[in-house]
């Protein structure tokens, strides 16, 4: 098979400044260019120029329109990166549908925790149709099982199966909201982010004009990131779409499995454009290193982004020596920052720079929340580096605020605000939730911590408890939860939080031991270590306390995360679990 | 002639099953998950992978993916996310191998 071609031979590159995403599919679909799918030998799966996208998308409208749905009601799709997503979400686009997509299960056992994320999902969403990979529709259906609302759910073939019907269109247009982004609340309180159609196409048009990535006629882009997050869907769906990009996609389970395929494709298809969170260049660092090919040629690759997690110096450096011999410039590197709140993204670093890093003192940092210069840059235990993540976007601003509001000056340490044309209209269906972070005159409060230099951010934490893994957005509610579902402790007696290694975010659980000899109490230990493996899929250190000390709370009676970590990094509690390694600072 | 396909197909499939021996499986996925058993305690058919050993998500996704490489299968995403012991492992395999 044949890759689609990066450039259109005579359709001109428009970058935004479309309508709506039906809008900018229309334009995109008079060209060449499109998207491919590979598995995990790099082999090629399909490929489907934007022409055919747009095709196949308006059969499914008129089958979704035909088969009566109203206009503006959610449809729940499973994000796996493969052509029926494509199908289901532009084909919602066209007949007025919102899609609602959501994760694929992760890892072994892990049944019932998805399907409990499933009916969580629907019910905040209130979708009326479910469909998703062939292998997924008995967990769709078991899951839509309680609830009368749900029309019609399973696998494309129960969506192929309506039939089609000689209808109008109904695309969505500039007044209407695109689609429901689930990725901010925990998988317990999920909170589905409204992303309009107007907000999204400001967003689209920061990311690629020129304080963004500046794309140019030329640019391909490539990921593995997955469609159901907002650097997946939006980064690298929306945005190379709305500048008639060719895209080539791996899913991220081959990713994991296969980094350098990730590597391979970028080589071999001269992509110029591609993202990760940190951890994925770890990844490919410590395991493709060894088994780098000779004809690996990265000298293309334009723009190597950052984002999704706290962007980490020393990964990038490591990820840049390691394939400067194939060609890999570290001017690439873009740290980024951003959230689904505002569609995407908020900032971006200056091109042709690279990783820019502000080396602050510690104890200054924790005790009077001021970055002040390391005396000595070098010495990691009271010095840390941070990476600067650029300006804010045209047309948007951005403050960092003291807890009284007061706008903080350069190095000063608060909680980052921004406002724009990019920043989402509310939470779906939650207006509660929607008040606690947007203000009345739309500022929205990030949740992040960090301090502004020379007009760039630098974030330096997460106001917010939560913790994020593997790029992966992790609530400490529900570690807890999954511990407490096993019946391993009482609710409250449990505590997760994250320390930073150095290398990444370890996910630490502090217990309350309520057992007696060593024997039970490692026996507790694996057991909640086991838990919360089986049920969020992560691995975390388990810190026993005694029950006469207890878990710290605040005044209101709380359980207090952030003291239950400072009392930990104090020593005060004992690792206990077999397993754990040593916890650093 | 329906009747005569049916058969060699049994037959055919009957031969690679028994290519594959449930011992062989076992053994294989008990050399990966040895390094991480909890004291004394040998891997068994019961041992609950995600639980009873000190095995991490990204091993246990390693171990996954180099089974299926050596026994030339792909364990559906729905199939994974309801196994949680070294048998359920092993028989999901044979059933797959059969299958081929």
């Amino acid at each position: 098979m044949k890759s689609l071609p990066t450039r259109n031979s005579k359709l001109a590159l428009h970058r935004a400044g479309f309508a709506s995403v039906p809008a900018m599919l229309d334009y995109a679909a008079e060209g060449e260019t499109g998207v491919t799918f590979y598995n995990a030998k790099g082999e090629q799966l399909s490929a489907l120029p934007w022409s055919d996208v747009r095709q196949r998308a308006h059969v499914v409208a008129r089958k979704l329109i035909g088969a009566g749905f109203a206009r503006g009601e959610r449809i729940l799709i499973t994000a796996d990166t493969w052509p029926g997503f494509f199908d289901s979400f532009f084909g919602a686009q066209y007949a007025g549908l919102l899609p609602v997509p959501v994760s694929i299960p992760v890892g072994i056992g892990g049944k019932e925790a998805y399907l409990d994320q499933l009916r969580r999902q629907i019910a905040a969403s209130g979708a009326v149709a479910a469909f998703g990979l062939d292998d997924l529709a008995g967990y769709l259906g078991e899951a839509a099982r309680e609830f009368p609302a749900v029309r019609l759910h399973g696998g494309m073939d129960v969506l192929h199966a309506l039939p089609e019907k000689p209808v109008d269109l109904r695309p969505l247009g500039v007044d209407d909201l695109c689609y429901i982004q689930f990725s901010s609340g925990s998988t317990r309180h999920p909170h589905g982010v409204q992303i309009t159609q107007s907000a999204l196409m400001a967003n689209l048009a920061g990311m690629t004009g020129p304080a963004g990535l500046d794309v140019v006629v030329g640019d391909r882009a490539v990921s593995w990131l997955p469609l159901y997050h907002d650097m997946g869907l939006i980064g690298f769906l929306m945005a190379p779409l709305s500048a008639q990009l060719s895209i080539d996609y791996m899913t991220p389970r081959d990713f994991a499995r296969r980094p350098m395929q990730w590597l391979n494709l970028m080589s071999r298809n001269r992509g110029t454009i591609s993202y990760s969170p940190s951890f994925g260049y770890d990844l490919a660092v410590r395991r493709g290193a060894a088994q780098v090919p000779a004809d690996l040629d990265l000298s293309c690759w334009r723009h190597a982004g950052i984002g999704g997690d706290m962007v980490r110096a020393d990964v990038l450096e490591r990820f840049a020596s390691t394939f400067e011999a194939a060609g890999f410039s570290d001017k690439a590197f873009i740290p980024s920052y951003g959230m689904a709140e505002v569609c995407l993204a908020i900032t971006f670093s200056p091109h042709d720079r690279g990783v820019s890093t502000d080396t602050v003192d510690r104890t200054a940092l924790a005790e009077t929340q001021r970055a002040v210069p390391a005396a000595d840059p070098t010495d990691d235990r009271q010095a840390r580096r941070f990476v600067l993540c650029g300006r804010v976007l045209p047309g948007h601003r951005l403050e960092v605020r003291a807890a009284d509001g007061k706008v903080l000056a350069d190095r000063e340490v608060g909680r980052i605000f921004v406002s724009g044309p990019s920043v989402m209209p509310g939470y779906f269906g939650e207006p509660e939730a929607s008040r606690e972070v947007l203000s009345s005159d739309g500022w929205l409060d990030t949740g992040d911590l960090g301090y502004t230099l020379a007009g760039e951010i630098v974030v330096t934490g997460r106001a917010k408890d939560l913790i994020i893994v593997n790029g992966r957005n992790v609530w400490p509610q529900d570690i807890e939860w999954a511990i407490e579902a096993k019946r391993l402790t009482k609710n409250g007696d449990a505590a997760a939080f994250s320390i930073d290694t150095g290398e990444g975010e370890r996910v630490v659980v502090a217990v309350l031991a309520r057992v007696s000899g060593e024997e039970a109490r490692i026996a507790l230990a694996r057991d909640v270590a086991g838990a919360v493996r089986e049920a969020i899929a992560v691995d975390c250190d388990v810190a026993l306390v005694p029950p006469t000390m207890g878990l710290p709370t605040t005044s209101s009676g709380k359980l207090s995360r952030a003291r239950t970590k400072a009392n930990y990094l104090a020593g005060l509690y004992a690792p206990a679990s077999p397993s754990s390694k040593p916890a650093a600072a | 002639m329906i009747v005569e396909n049916d058969g060699i197909a049994d037959t055919l499939e009957l031969r690679r099953e028994s290519t594959l021996a449930r011992g062989e499986v076992m053994g294989e996925i008990c050399h990966h998950l040895a390094p991480f058993q909890v004291g004394e305690k040998p891997v068994a058919g019961d041992t609950v992978i995600a639980k009873d050993l000190t095995i991490d998500s990204l091993a246990i996704m390693d171990m996954v993916m180099e089974l299926e490489d050596r026994f030339d299968v792909s364990i559906p995403m729905n199939v994974v996310a309801e196994i949680h012991t070294v048998d359920q492992l092993a028989d999901t395999i044979l059933k797959l191998h059969a299958r081929r």
